[in-house]
């Protein structure tokens, strides 16, 4: 992976894939069976977390955005530059 | 359960319609308004009420329609744009399309993270008249304040996306977005905040009008889709046909008051905007009060 920032980049592909990973999990699972380190676990609830799963997605898609812009050419100006 | 039919009569939807597709784009506070007239008119409309949110999706989705359309030749523009830069992986230097679709979903995120985290709780401790009159007063004084701390925009000859790709960077679309978060609390306004934001950053204020409300078009639209459900299931039963009268009534004052918003910030400032926040708010405040 050509990157201008390679160690910034695998992390945001890393991260990105796992928060797609948890949007998913916060999709199927109701409240009670998420692991108990996720906002929104709740004892004995069925209650689907579902805007919690959209923020998680968009994060993550905007995580491997990001890497895709790094690992492009240095002819353009990626989304991280202001 | 409560029928919203016994509560919400059409008339009232009219006017709660007609008010929304202004207030939502004037920088003013649609939110705040809606709490705090069926106050003033002694409506029995209980504004924490799940069939309430519900009424107001269904304008919101109407103001988030005619926005889009409104801008539907940018929208088109700014998809290929970010098109093309997905493709070359990078945004080209002279593509101001592209820069400001990214500058967009920079702005997106924060406050589409920010709005489904603290929608609930922000809405549900804030949404009595009283507060949202206060909270009126404050958006007033943040108007007020970014017009005193404006920084000057450049004169260039570009047309108006390029001004905007040219002095906005993410980090700024980024600060610009998330402060958009500050209307889900009940009296400040989402395009107040948008275009203050704007203003600080160095754009005119019709580039920061132009761009608040690209800006508030996926948030808007985004927010009341999630709700629609809602709408349709067992919770919009006896709301539906009021719900539509207002969402026709709001479009068609949305349409209107972009139309005028735009033209009007060519030479203007969001100064009367601010009077008509510090006044209207202070007055309920006071009446509420003594009430």
């Amino acid at each position: 992976m050509s990157s201008k920032h390679p160690a910034l980049t695998w992390a945001a592909v890393v991260v990105g894939v796992l928060l797609i990973v948890v949007a998913v999990v916060y999709w199927i699972e109701p409240a009670s069976s998420l692991p108990s380190f996720f906002p929104g676990h709740e004892a004995g609830s069925g209650h689907h977390h579902v805007k919690h799963g959209i923020a998680a997605f968009f994060v993550g898609v905007a995580l491997l955005v990001y890497a895709w812009f790094q690992t492009g050419g240095d002819k353009k100006t990626e989304p991280s530059a202001s | 359960m409560i029928l919203a039919e016994t509560v919400i009569t059409y008339a009232q939807a009219i006017i709660l319609g007609l008010l929304q597709g202004v207030t939502e784009l004037f920088p003013i506070s649609s939110l705040g308004h809606s709490v705090i007239l069926p106050q003033l008119f002694g409506w029995d409309i209980h504004q924490n009420d799940d069939y309430f949110i519900t009424f107001l999706v269904a304008t919101h989705l109407a103001t988030a329609i005619v926005l889009f359309l409104f801008f539907w030749k940018d929208w088109m523009r700014i998809f290929a744009g970010m098109g093309r830069s997905l493709r070359d992986r990078g945004i080209a230097e002279d593509d101001t399309d592209a820069k400001l679709g990214w500058l967009l979903v920079a702005g997106t995120i924060p406050a589409g993270i920010l709005g489904l985290l603290l929608e609930h709780s922000l809405r549900s401790v804030f949404a009595s008249a009283r507060s949202a009159s206060f909270f009126l007063i404050l958006n007033g004084l943040l108007l007020f304040g970014a017009e005193a701390l404006r920084r000057r925009a450049p004169q260039t000859a570009d047309d108006d996306d390029t001004r905007i790709a040219r002095q906005v960077g993410f980090p700024q679309a980024f600060f610009v977005g998330a402060a958009q978060a500050i209307a889900l609390i009940p009296g400040f306004s989402r395009s107040g905040a948008t275009m203050a934001g704007g203003l600080l950053v160095g754009l005119s204020h019709k580039d920061a009008a132009r761009f608040a409300f690209l800006l508030a078009t996926p948030i808007i639209g985004a927010a009341a889709l999630l709700k629609l459900p809602e709408l349709i299931g067992a919770q919009g039963d006896g709301i539906r046909g009021q719900a539509l009268v207002a969402s026709l009534c709001s479009a068609l004052t949305a349409w209107l008051a972009v139309k005028f918003l735009m033209k009007y910030f060519e030479t203007r400032t969001l100064i009367p905007f601010a009077i008509w926040c510090v006044a209207f708010g202070l007055f309920c405040s006071i009446y509420f009060a003594v009430t």
